[in-house]
Order: C-alpha cells, then sequence, then structure tokens
C-alpha cells in the first residue's frame, strides 16, 4: 500500500503529571494512503483533533511514532518546521489566525516563510487564491472587511500555498451555508487529482464524508474504532451508531427500503447513488 | 506550554480551606501578611513556617505543586540574598574579608530572613486565597467585603464584575493564544529563534489575531449580559449566598493566635546579656 502518513503506536497525554492529566490518544496505529481523501470521523471529545495536530508536529508524541514518507518526524526536533511544510493543516475556525495588512500578504506569510523568493510567492499566492475562489479585489483588502466564508476561503489559501504533501482540514466547512460548504469541499478532490497529494478532512457530517472521502477513519475514546474505505464503514450502520455516530439520512432510507423487500444495490450512501439504485431497480424491477 | 504555569492557578478540592468563606480567607490573608512583615527573629519565623505547613497540610494540595509555585521566583530570591549577603554591613568582625568583599554575620541572617518572607508570603497567600479559592469566590467575597465604600460612591459591585470577567477569560485567553499560536506554527512561523527584533516582529502574527477576538469578545459578552437583563448591582441577588460558620471563627481564632505571637515576640527587646546561646539563636533580632 502506498502511504504517506503514518501513526505507530502513538500515545498522547496532555497535563502529564497534574491533577489535569487526560489520555487523548492511546496506542493509536493508522496511516494514510498517497493521493485518497481520508475521512476522519467521531464525536467531541473523541481524540481527533489531538491526531490531527500530531500529524503536522505540532504536539509531540507522548509515546510512538509519526512518519512521514516512512521516516520519523521527531528524529530531528530542530528541522520540525519542515514538516509542517509538508504537511499542511487548517486548524479549526482558521479565520481567526488572519493577521495581515491585505489578504494577499496573509497568504503570502507561509511562502515568504519557507524562504521563497517575492516573484515566486506572487506566483503562489495568485494559484492559492484561485484555488480557493479568491478574487483578484479581494486580495487588495485587508482579510478583517471579508465575509465569514470569505475569511474562511482565504485561511485556507494560506496552508495551499505552502502546496504541502498532505493538506489537512480539521472541520473546514463548520459554519459555512451549504453553498460554501460544496466549493470549498469540492476543491479538494482537485487538489488531490491534480498533485497527487492527499487530503485528510476532519468533519461531523457523514454526508460530506460520503460525498468527499475514498477512505473513512472512525475514532471512539481516544481509539481506532475502525478504518475501511467509505462503502465498508457506511454499510456497518449499526456498528456506527453504537459509537454515537449517524450514518448518511440516504443510506437509512436505503436501508429500510431493503429492510421492506425491496433489492437495492450500488453506491447507497451517496443521493446520487441511492437516485441510481432506485432508478434501475424501477426500470428492471416489476414496474 | 503557557498552560503549565500554576502561581496564581485555582485547584478544585474539598478541603477545610477550600470550604472557608472567601472573606474569611481574604481576611486571614491581611493577618498574615502583617505578621511575617513583623517577624524578625529565628523564633517567629519558626512559629510562622509551622503555621504555614500546617495550611500546607490541611489544604491537601501536594507538595510538588507548592515548589512549581516557588520556581519562577527563585531567581528573584536568590539575587536578593545575594544582595543582602554583600550589602549588610556588621558591628563585629567580618566572617569574610576579601578585596571589596566583606561578609558578616548580620547580612546572612538577614538574606535568610528575607528569602524566607518572601517565600512564605507567596506561600501562605496562595494556599488561602488562589489554589484553594475559585476565582468567583474571590471576587464575590472581595464586594462583599468592601460593601460599607457603596455608601460613599465607590461602584465596588461594578470593580468586583469587571474583575472576575478579567480573571474568567484569563483560561480562554491563554487558550486562544495557545491555539492561534499553533496556527502561525502550521504556517511556518518561528518563534523561538532569532535576534530581540525578529523576536518581537514573529509576535505580531499572535498579537493581531487575539487582539480582534478581544474586542470582538467582549461585545458579545456586553450583549449576552445586556439580553439577560444585566443591569448592575441594582436587585440583584446571588445564588450563592456568603455566609459565616463557626470554621470562620475557629480559624480567624487560630491564624490571630498565631500572628499575635509572631508579632509580640517581634516586639519584645532583645537582650543579649540574659540567657545563653539558645536564646540568643532564637531571639537574636535584625
Amino acid at each position: 500500500m502506498n502511504e504517506i502518513l503514518k501513526l505507530q503506536n502513538v500515545t498522547y497525554i496532555y497535563g502529564r503529571g497534574t491533577p489535569f492529566e487526560k489520555v487523548a490518544l492511546d496506542n493509536v496505529s493508522v496511516s494514510f494512503e498517497r493521493g485518497k481523501i481520508t475521512g476522519l470521523i467521531g464525536h467531541t471529545g473523541s481524540g481527533k483533533s489531538t491526531l490531527v495536530n500530531l500529524l503536522n508536529g505540532l504536539y509531540k508524541p507522548t509515546e510512538g511514532r509519526v512518519l512521514l514518507d516512512g521516516a520519523d518526524i521527531w528524529e530531528n526536533p530542530k528541522e520540525i518546521y519542515k514538516v509542517r511544510y509538508r504537511v499542511g493543516l487548517v486548524m479549526q475556525y482558521p479565520e481567526y489566525q488572519l493577521f495581515d495588512e491585505t489578504v494577499r500578504d496573509d497568504i503570502g506569510f507561509a511562502p515568504r516563510n519557507l524562504g521563497l523568493s517575492e516573484r515566486e510567492v506572487a506566483e503562489r499566492v495568485e494559484e492559492a487564491a484561485a484555488f480557493v475562489g479568491i478574487t483578484e479585489e479581494m486580495l487588495n483588502k485587508s482579510p478583517f472587511d471579508l465575509s465569514g466564508g470569505q475569511k474562511r476561503r482565504a485561511a485556507i489559501a494560506g496552508i495551499v500555498a505552502m502546496r504541502p504533501d498532505v493538506l489537512v482540514l480539521d472541520e473546514p466547512a463548520a459554519g459555512l451555508d451549504p453553498k460554501g460548504r460544496r466549493e470549498i469541499l469540492g476543491g479538494l478532490t482537485e487538489y488531490v487529482k491534480e498533485r497527487n497529494s492527499s487530503v485528510i478532512l476532519v468533519s461531523h457530517s457523514m454526508e460530506d464524508m460520503a460525498h468527499y472521502c475514498d477512505n473513512v477513519v472512525v475514532m471512539n475514546n481516544s481509539k481506532i474504532y475502525g478504518v475501511g474505505t467509505v462503502e465498508e464503514i457506511f454499510s456497518e450502520s449499526e456498528k456506527l451508531s453504537e459509537v454515537g455516530l449517524d450514518s448518511p439520512a440516504v443510506s437509512k432510507i436505503a436501508a429500510e427500503l431493503i429492510r421492506r423487500g425491496i433489492p437495492l444495490e450500488g453506491e447507497l450512501y451517496t443521493v446520487g447513488g441511492v437516485r441510481d439504485a432506485l432508478l434501475r431497480y424501477m426500470r428492471g424491477g416489476a414496474l | 506550554m503557557i498552560s503549565d504555569i500554576t502561581l496564581g492557578q485555582f485547584f478544585p478540592g474539598y478541603s477545610v480551606l477550600h470550604k472557608l468563606d472567601p472573606r474569611t480567607k481574604l481576611i486571614l490573608s491581611v493577618i498574615a501578611i502583617v505578621a511575617i512583615f513583623f517577624a524578625n527573629s529565628a523564633i517567629t519565623f519558626i512559629i510562622f513556617t509551622l503555621g504555614a505547613v500546617l495550611l500546607i497540610a490541611v489544604s491537601r494540595i501536594s507538595f510538588s505543586v507548592i515548589v512549581k509555585g516557588i520556581k519562577p521566583i527563585l531567581f528573584i530570591l536568590l539575587f536578593t540574598a545575594i544582595l543582602n549577603v554583600f550589602m549588610t554591613g556588621g558591628e563585629g568582625e567580618p566572617l569574610v574579608d576579601f578585596w571589596i568583599f566583606r561578609i558578616y554575620t548580620e547580612g546572612i541572617v538577614r538574606a535568610v530572613f528575607m528569602a524566607l518572607r518572601v517565600m512564605l508570603l507567596i506561600v501562605v497567600t496562595s494556599m488561602l486565597l488562589t489554589y484553594t479559592t475559585s476565582p468567583i469566590a474571590l471576587t464575590d467575597g472581595l464586594e462583599s467585603l468592601l460593601s460599607p465604600l457603596k455608601k460613599i460612591g465607590v461602584p465596588v459591585h461594578t470593580f468586583a464584575m469587571m474583575m472576575s470577567i478579567a480573571l474568567r477569560f484569563i483560561p480562554t485567553l491563554v487558550e486562544e493564544t495557545d491555539k492561534i499560536m499553533n496556527a502561525q506554527k502550521s504556517r511556518g512561523a518561528d518563534f523561538s529563534s532569532g535576534g530581540l527584533v525578529k523576536r518581537a516582529k514573529a509576535l505580531i502574527p499572535i498579537l493581531i489575531p487575539l487582539i480582534v477576538s478581544s474586542f470582538k469578545r467582549a461585545e458579545e459578552l456586553a450583549t449576552a449580559m445586556e439580553c439577560r437583563c444585566y443591569r448592575g448591582d441594582v436587585g440583584r441577588t446571588k445564588l450563592v449566598k456568603l455566609e459565616y460558620k463557626g470554621r470562620d471563627l475557629l480559624w480567624i481564632l487560630l491564624v490571630a493566635l498565631v500572628a499575635g505571637a509572631v508579632i509580640t515576640l517581634s516586639v519584645l527587646p532583645y537582650n543579649p546579656e540574659s540567657y545563653g546561646v539558645l536564646y540568643d539563636i532564637l531571639f537574636y533580632k535584625i
């Protein structure tokens, strides 16, 4: 298998040795494939955000190793910043990190830290802005004058401008309207295709998972609960509901239809898939 | 990480100290602070230290936490102690007389007393107040103690409310700073290398988002308070009413006893020619 990022027996404990000690990750091993969009789900407090912060070396594992292309990222702690350029992390509500005078400068912050020439910086800013749908006019505005959705996009562009091999997004669509959601998440598929890089997407929305991801990692109680393709994970909705997670609404409808004796087949976890299955059934069936 | 700082942090618990009325603890702190500045001989420091040890034992807060709380001021302590050792003149023969350095017995005694005084001050006030009293209880107590000032037009309630809001948002701000730092680190920001100017500049990407969100939060909080009909002190009732209990009186008596002993002993004159060596060691005064 073509793995790009891998966690090996990773344990992470917050506030070790204080009365507030808490195990956030408990002996977790998981790997992420190159060229795929991997979804990370789990209810609040299951350890998703901790895991995400370990991927680019913001946190150091209490025990275990994080491997990027087979090499331990903590081998040389002084050069951990190099890992952060390769694994781009978009944090939750990233619009809070905007600070520069113009959107253009803000997106250029990371490329400048990379030590690129001004010409290259400008090139990357243009590219990243186009990718998230920030117009030329917006680039010259102050980031604080943008609307909520535009701020979010500018912040994501700030990470994309590093051209990371792995793009990690923690709830990138939280609090956005459906249109903004589609625009931001839809771009990810292209991102992966164009550069053969990988995306790791943390989300609470099962619909988004089913629609955009190839693989899914389910977390529960500081541990990995299940790993598989979207199909594998969402076909076992009982297992998901055991840990307080829902399947996509359409897959529940499909399951109910099957239970009532309508044999459906195919991608039963997206709206399109269920529609096609129903059409197939209606054309070929009794009607 | 910033959140590792323990000095001035509340540790929830159920000890007697936790249960004491916050007003009692404020009064006790004042008494203790006055007494520690009176202390000027070995015997008074011994009595005071025993009192502090009693407080620690009663609070059931682990000793390592207290050591951790003192650590940040260790440098200042050492610095003042060293200055005291070298700068204090004495009457008898100097213990060390080398080049421009002259060390007298008085200097060493004074340095030890000074260091002890600052350490005890911090231990006692943190045991009584910050470690065992929640910020909310503390401001409640302060408001209640200062309420007589309302008669002469001091807006005590407003000050107390401002203080509790400020205290309430310290952890939030710390968390937020942590988050923003991580976000900027993810964009390759470097806070730990380079010269002074470079490091100061590296703070801009943290400070600006922090200030912006603080203003935003203040506005939201004000709106939320108004939505819940907050209009200051007038007609406002409390969920937890402060009430003095038997144990409050007991503790005030206990601390008053220790403080009284310390103050009395420190005021008594020292008589060098009367009672022998042990007396000299215990009652020698600076």
